[in-house]
C-alpha cells in the first residue's frame, strides 16, 4: 500500500469526525486534524482506533501523541505497516 | 495487562510537583476548611448521608495502602471541590494528606487569573487545556501518574468535561484516565456518583442551597485488549460504572 492509498484511505476516515468540511476540500499532508478540520479531541482516539481496524495494525497511547496532523497519520501508519 | 508507563518525568518536573504538593499541605489546614465552609455556609449545599460517604472513603483508602484513582460523573464547574468536601472531613485530609485528590481544571477557566492560579495550585491542581497542544496534555497525565503512583489520590472525570446531555455519556469517555490507569500497578478506582437535586443537566454552579446524593464504589478494571484500545476500554468500564451507579441515583428517587 503506497502513501496516497493510505492518505485517502485517511481521508475517508477522518470524513464522518470533521467538523470544518470545507477544510476538506484543500486536505493534504500538512492539514491539521483538530485545528483544521476541528476534529474534537476526544474523538480523535476513535480516529485512531479506527486506523487500527483499517490497516490491521497496534498504535500505542504515545503515538497518539505524535498524529498533529495528516501527515503524521500517514507516517504512522505506514512505519506501523512496515 | 501490559503495564506502560505514560513519560517519564523529568527530574525538574518531579521537584515541581514535590514542592507543589509541600505548599499545599502547609496551606492545607486553611485551605480545605474555607473550601467546606464556603460550600456548606457560604452556598448552603448539603450532602445526604455525609457521614456514610466519608466513611465508605476512609474505608477504601485505610484498607489498602495502594495507588487510587476517584472517577465521578461531571455536571458542575465546582464538582471536583464538592467531590474533595463529601468524602473526608478537613481533620482527615490533615492527618491523611495524600487522600485530598489532585484535579486537572481546565486552565482557561480556573488559571485565567493569579489570584485563581494562586488558589488551585494551593489546592493541588494541575491546570490543563482540553483538546489543546498534546505533548502539553501528557506531560500533565505524566505528572499526575507520578503523583499517583506514589500513593497520592488523584481525581479525574473520565467524559473529560462536564456532560452536555446531563447524564453519563458512555461515548465521552476519553482513554486519559485509562492510560493513567494502566500504567499505574495495584491501582483501584473510587468510582463516586454525585448529583444535586436541582441539577437537571450541566451547568456553572448548583443552585444556592443543593442538596446533593449519590454513592460510592470501589473497581480494579481490566482489559484483554492491548496499547491505545486497552486505555479506550478502561476508560469505557469505568464509565459504566458511573452509568449504573446514576440508573441506581434515578431509580431510588423514584
Amino acid at each position: 500500500m503506497d502513501q496516497t492509498e493510505i492518505f485517502e484511505q485517511v481521508v475517508k476516515i477522518l470524513n464522518p469526525y470533521v467538523k470544518n468540511q470545507d477544510a476538506l476540500k484543500g486536505i493534504s499532508l500538512a492539514t491539521h486534524i483538530l485545528d483544521d478540520l476541528k476534529v474534537n479531541s476526544a474523538r480523535l482516539v476513535d480516529v485512531v482506533l479506527e486506523f487500527e481496524d483499517a490497516f490491521d495494525i497496534e498504535i500505542d497511547d504515545d503515538d497518539v501523541d505524535k498524529v498533529e496532523t495528516v501527515g503524521n497519520a500517514v507516517e504512522l501508519i505506514e512505519a506501523k505497516i512496515g | 495487562m501490559a503495564l506502560r508507563p505514560i513519560a517519564p518525568l523529568p527530574a525538574g518536573a518531579r521537584q515541581k510537583l514535590v514542592l507543589q504538593r509541600e505548599i499545599s499541605r502547609l496551606l492545607s489546614p486553611l485551605a480545605v476548611p474555607l473550601m467546606g465552609i464556603a460550600l456548606r455556609c457560604a452556598l448552603g449545599y448539603r450532602i445526604e448521608n455525609l457521614r456514610g460517604f466519608r466513611r465508605e472513603y476512609r474505608r477504601i483508602c485505610l484498607e489498602r495502602d495502594g495507588p487510587l484513582i476517584i472517577c465521578a460523573n461531571h455536571l458542575t464547574m465546582i464538582d471536583s471541590c464538592v467531590i474533595a468536601w463529601a468524602l473526608g472531613s478537613p481533620w482527615w485530609y490533615f492527618r491523611h494528606f495524600r487522600t485530598l485528590p489532585w484535579n486537572l481544571p481546565e486552565r482557561s477557566i480556573f488559571a485565567a487569573t493569579h489570584y485563581r492560579r494562586m488558589a488551585i495550585y494551593a489546592l493541588k491542581c494541575l491546570p490543563v487545556e482540553r483538546g489543546g497542544n498534546r505533548a502539553e496534555i501528557t506531560e500533565v497525565l505524566s505528572r499526575l501518574a507520578h503523583a499517583v503512583s506514589n500513593h497520592e489520590v488523584a481525581l479525574i472525570f473520565p467524559e473529560a468535561g462536564r456532560s452536555r446531555t446531563g447524564r453519563v455519556d458512555l461515548n465521552s469517555a476519553a482513554s486519559g484516565v485509562g492510560r493513567i490507569y494502566r500504567c499505574v500497578p495495584n491501582c483501584r478506582v473510587v468510582c463516586v456518583y454525585l448529583r444535586g437535586d436541582h441539577q437537571d443537566g450541566y451547568s456553572g454552579m448548583p443552585v444556592r442551597g443543593e442538596r446533593f446524593r449519590g454513592s460510592v464504589s470501589v473497581i480494579e478494571p481490566k482489559t484483554n485488549y492491548r496499547g491505545l484500545r486497552a486505555s479506550r476500554d478502561i476508560a469505557r468500564k469505568i464509565a459504566q460504572r458511573l452509568v449504573e451507579m446514576e440508573q441506581e441515583y434515578f431509580d431510588d428517587r423514584k
